[in-house]
């Protein structure tokens, strides 16, 4: 049933060694763009098969690579973002663990790309064992020359470095990530200037998610059309859908953009767990307001989701049944971005720790009647006046959830106690 | 000031500055390593990190209190962190952490007297198919019930 | 030069500046917390936010260029709103205490609250509770609960000093500034700190809780510890005579000039200051009796000073005639030394060259080693005779009786040539005079003490190291029965049979401008707030 691309590697026992992955058209993608490809193709290649950034942004990751300077005279870097932290996504690790090598043999393509002569795989800091069989990827390729000097004896030179991080969601935006990279504080720059003008180092720099990275080598192989013509219209391909929550089955599904968020949640992850109703879902990882349970027939793809009014975000689905407290829920969330906001701008400093006080209040039975419109207009007020994107991430569940369960709200404010057993 | 990175730790320092254009972009690398040495980044070892990457130690501080993995002092040898987040919660993490506490009779936050465990509570570790959650010093633990916190509680060594 | 327009108002500025600077030149002001000129854009407070035209989302005018054919907004109702919501965050967790908080009065969540407050609280939460009132050095004391993380303090310490004392920990609502533990926040300039806090975290030690701001009055000054010549501004408080044990002067603050000291002083002339309302201020005239100083009448002093000098000059004697002259002395006050004395009676022993005045070395920065503010005018109005003595052998000549007067301004001697050399002189001459703010070992062995006026108390000019010739103003009267120079080498010139003509210390500096090359030109007018250069530069 469907294709798989990154995940099929999921199931192929040993994929994470070389020589496994080697008897699996492994680096072949990596021979045909050193011999036969220049780096605009490769680049254009990429373009057209409508590959999207599948950390949460969805911007097309051609076009990405397409506002590097080509002549520019300071080096150019490749970072790779594996800081996965949005709360319900969890493809990162998997991949890392399962198919490194799909993901070295996208890197040496991408370097190749944009011309970066050096690439830092920023992986976040809990990830051991992620990291460690990343580490002896990269070590098995240095030792047959798919990597470091000359690679596959063309003139191709590339060298890969790990940068673990230490425990901190923002870096998982670009820039933080850059900051946290260079030796800092995760504080996100102010832009513009873009990291593909000036970024780490103060150079030129690509920043991909692991999973658009995997990517590549499929698409290198197979071509674009093939790629772009498994998703939707400016969706192309697959993408790994983290399912968690509620569900028989939670895992990592692997389906083409624009697969209905229902056949998801019956058909690949079982269904509600203990056959109960299902109440809500967060369709794109923690920050992507959530969806009630009668628009679940939405079209998977970043397009679709975002007519939905929510986000495809991470590809993190987080399913709750009827049982779901949804104050308590939102509670949860918000402690999260107050825990996690860096501090540096004041809309988000302030305003998650506000947003996260009320809600323990209306947990605690002492809410008040004004306190949903005063959660919202909090949260309107953090809403793009922040530095970066986190400061939305925190507003857009409380938005949401407050509009879509707000009679969940009153009944605490008003009853000073939950109406779900159980929770 | 007898403390000192040991001469193994010495190389690796060289070899980690070797992988940047800068040195404080080793403060991360750098700060990993001396806590791995050291069991936790106390105010000599900070003075240590800042002396390798020569930098004011007031910029080594603002990492430190930064990130939640970097710690000033050292935890028990066991360090459960239990996952608060909503996949987790949803799955009874929020009930587990609560076993667990009473089972140790620690507080999230708290060491026990005789520095065995570490109890604390942290954010999504990006393994909800295994919800509930926790990590165990470096090792992820999931699919998590009581009977086999009872069992991690009773050999963790066999755990981690 | 792209051209922008702000609220309606059309400007072309240089490229790259911002709308906030832009915003400026048209006398629009954008409330903002962490934007100081002098410092890197931090853009974290996002006070400043205002709304372009043609973008969706409003934009922080610290950070933002202007472009070509830009039109910005700076106080629609999405503006007004967002500045109210940024002020009501940065007021969640601080201490609305302004009662009891020493900023109250020049507190910029104050300033802007009362513009675009709320003023109904919707906070029912607690505040996240911080360390207060935490001594960090010398100068500074923290109040981590006020302080609103705009990072000016600590961009201060990086960029300016390079001393990097200060930081920011933690992340979230937990956040704070902070020294590492143990150190202290010491290096040179650190006042300068709680000048650009725009709230009442970091507060002057020397000054908080010395008198409520709107108690002071201000006059534009010029520091006189060393030859920079520092542009600031002199802070005082008459209207509260018993705050403070009749402290007078109660700070001093910076004052803008780009060709000095920009928005910055150093602490050793921000609080350098203290003689000006010590007790041991010279507040009469005096004669010794008995070894003792008994207050005398200007009159009977004045009189004493001139007799003697006449009686040497009527019998030309004038080589037994020592002045000490001052390089703390205005440019309009040796002038009228070299009038009086060089010109008019024709003493060649009379010099401003006291040793010193060196101390350390310059830093590179603002610190210069010349101690004293007015070297250069001194040298360049030649108070010194070029056939004359200079200061150390005029006390020399003094200490050996070849002087039979010596009359000293300012300068401690006692501390240049030692105590025992100026007992010497004390008796080898037959008139020793000391004419200074306060009593030291010098005015000790004087025959006769003249009391005048501290730096604060009079007007005139000092020339920096540079040849920047700067005003300074009187923001009080002298105490007691001080004079400012000028007045009494006035009263003097009037016994000598020499009388000056000058009402006002701009008549002298007309009439110096008039006669002494390197200031020709010159007016109080044309140097303005920032001074200006002597002609010949490069002397």
């Amino acid at each position: 049933m469907g294709v798989k691309i990154i995940s099929a590697g999921f199931d192929i026992e040993g994929f994470h060694r070389l020589q496994v992955y080697l008897a699996h058209e492994g680096y072949q993608a990596l021979r045909k763009v050193l011999t036969s490809m220049t780096p605009s193709q490769v680049t254009e290649e990429v373009i057209k098969s409508n590959l999207r950034g599948l950390g949460g942004a969805g911007f097309p990751a051609g076009r990405k690579w397409s506002f590097v300077p080509k002549d520019s005279p300071k080096p150019k870097y490749l970072v790779i973002n594996a800081d996965e932290g949005e709360p319900g996504t969890f493809k990162d690790r998997l991949i890392l663990l399962n198919t490194p090598h799909m993901l070295i043999e996208g890197i040496l393509i991408a370097a190749y790309a944009i011309g970066a002569a050096k690439v830092y795989i920023y992986i976040r800091g809990e990830y051991t064992e992620p990291a460690k069989v990343i580490g002896q990827a990269l070590e098995e390729v240095r030792a047959n020359n798919y990597l470091g000097q000359h690679i596959l004896g063309t003139d191709f030179s590339l060298d890969v470095v790990i940068h673990r991080g230490a425990g901190a969601y923002i870096c998982g935006e670009e820039t933080a990530l850059l900051e946290s990279l260079e030796g800092k504080k995760g504080w996100p720059r102010l832009k513009p200037p873009f990291p593909a003008l000036v970024g780490l180092f103060d150079c030129p720099t690509v920043i991909n998610n692991v999973e658009t990275i995997a990517f590549l080598p499929a698409i290198i192989n197979r071509g674009w059309k093939w790629f772009a013509d498994l998703g939707t219209e400016r969706n192309g391909g697959t993408r790994l859908f983290c399912v968690s929550g509620s569900v028989n089955r939670p895992g990592v599904y692997e389906l083409p953009m624009g697969t209905p968020l229902r056949e998801i949640i019956y058909e690949q992850a079982g269904g509600i767990k203990g056959d109960k109703s299902l109440k809500a879902v967060i369709p794109g990882g923690s920050s992507a307001p959530v969806l009630s349970r009668d628009q679940i027939d939405v079209k998977m793809d970043f397009d679709s989701l975002m007519a939905a009014g929510s986000m495809a975000g991470s590809g993190g689905i987080i399913v709750m049944d009827e049982d779901t407290c949804m104050p308590h829920a939102l509670w949860v969330l918000t402690r999260f971005y107050a825990h996690e906001s860096c501090g540096q701008c004041t809309p988000c400093r302030e305003g998650t720790g506000w947003m996260e006080k009320v809600l323990r209040r209306i947990l605690d039975g002492t809410g008040r009647p004004e306190d949903p419109e005063n959660l919202l207009r909090i949260a309107h007020n953090i809403m793009g006046n922040t530095i970066c994107p986190l400061g939305d991430a925190a507003a857009l569940p409380v938005i949401s959830f407050l509009e879509k369960f707000a009679n969940e709200f009153d009944f605490h404010i008003s009853q000073h106690r939950c109406d779900i057993e159980g929770v | 000031m007898s403390l000192s990175f040991s001469e193994q730790a010495k190389k690796e320092i060289e070899k980690i500055l070797k992988t940047y254009p800068d040195k404080r972009s080793a403060t991360l690398p750098i700060l990993h390593l001396a806590q791995r040495e050291f069991g936790a980044v106390s105010a000599e070892v900070e003075q240590l990190v800042a002396d390798s990457l020569d930098l004011p130690i007031i910029k080594v501080r603002e990492v430190l209190t930064f990130y939640t993995l970097l710690k000033k002092e050292a935890g028990g040898r066991y360090h459960l962190q239990v996952c608060r987040n909503l996949s987790c919660t949803m799955s009874g993490g929020q009930r587990l952490l609560d076993f667990i506490s009473q089972r140790l009779a620690l507080a999230p936050g708290e060491t026990s007297a005789d520095g065995k465990f570490t109890l604390t509570t942290v954010e999504c570790l990006g393994a909800c198919q295994l919800a509930p959650l926790m990590q165990l010093n470096d090792r992820y633990l999931g699919e998590l019930t009581e009977d086999k916190i009872e069992a991690i509680l009773a050999e963790p060594e066999k755990w981690v | 030069m792209p051209t922008v327009t702000i609220d309606g108002q059309q400007i072309g500025v240089p490229e790259g500046t911002t709308i906030i600077q832009a915003a400026e030149m048209l006398d629009i002001h954008i409330p903002r917390y962490c934007y100081h000129p002098g410092l890197s854009i931090a853009g974290s407070c996002r006070m400043c936010l205002v709304q372009v035209e043609k973008t969706p989302k409003l934009q922080i005018a610290c950070y933002t260029p202007v472009s070509e054919g830009m039109a910005v907004h700076t106080n629609t109702e999405q503006v007004v709103k967002a500045r109210q919501a940024i002020l009501e965050f940065l007021l969640l967790n601080h201490p609305v205490d302004c009662p009891v908080c020493d900023q109250a009065g020049e507190c910029w969540l104050q300033e802007y609250y009362m513009e675009y407050g709320l003023y109904d609280s919707a906070l029912l939460e607690d505040k996240v509770r911080k360390r207060k009132a935490v001594i960090l050095g010398p100068h500074i004391v923290l109040d981590t609960e006020r302080c609103i993380l705009c990072s000016r303090c600590l961009r201060f310490c990086d960029e300016i000093t390079k001393t990097h004392e200060l930081g920011i920990f933690e992340r979230g609502d937990r956040s704070e500034i902070w020294l590492y533990p143990g150190k202290v926040l010491d290096n040179k300039y650190c006042g300068n700190v709680a000048d650009i806090c725009p709230v009442g975290s970091l507060t002057d030690r020397d000054f908080r809780f010395i008198c409520r701001v709107w108690y002071l009055e201000d006059v534009n000054s010029i520091c006189p510890c060393c030859s920079t010549g520092c542009n600031i501004i002199v802070d005082y408080n008459l209207k509260r005579p018993h705050a403070a044990k009749g402290r007078r002067l109660m700070r001093l603050r910076p004052r803008y000039n780009p060709e000095v000291n920009k928005w910055w002083m150093c602490d050793e002339g921000r609080y350098g200051f203290k003689f000006v309302d010590a007790s041991d201020r010279i507040l009469d005239p005096a004669r010794k009796e008995n070894d003792k100083l008994k207050p005398i009448p200007w009159e009977e002093a004045l009189g004493r000073v001139a007799r003697a000098i006449r009686a040497l000059v009527d019998e030309g004697r004038q080589e037994q005639i020592g002045i000490i002259t001052s390089r703390w002395s205005t440019n309009e006050e040796l002038y009228m030394a070299r009038r009086l004395f060089v010109e008019q009676l024709g003493v060649k022993g009379l010099d401003h060259r006291v040793p010193g005045n060196i101390v350390g070395q310059d830093d590179g920065f603002l610190i210069r080693a010349d101690k004293s503010p007015n070297s250069k005018g001194a040298e360049l109005i030649a108070v010194h005779h070029p056939e004359g003595m200079d200061a150390t052998q005029i006390v020399q000549a003094a200490s050996q009786g070849k002087i039979k007067l010596l009359y000293v301004l300012h300068h401690d001697l006692a501390e240049a040539f030692g105590n025992k050399l100026i007992q010497k002189v004390s008796q080898n001459t037959e008139l020793l005079v000391y004419q200074g703010t306060n009593f030291n070992q010098t005015s000790d062995q004087a025959d006769v003490v003249l009391p005048a006026a501290a730096w604060p108390e009079k007007e005139g000019t000092f020339t920096n190291y540079a040849g920047r010739v700067q005003k300074i103003n009187e923001a009080f009267a002298p105490p007691g029965r001080a004079w400012p120079d000028g007045k009494i080498f006035v009263e003097l010139a009037s016994r000598l049979g020499a009388p000056f003509r000058y009402i006002c210390a701009e008549d002298i500096f007309r009439e110096m401008a008039d006669r002494v090359e390197p200031f020709k030109g010159m007016s109080y007018s044309s140097l303005g707030l920032t001074g200006s250069l002597v002609s010949s530069q490069g002397e």
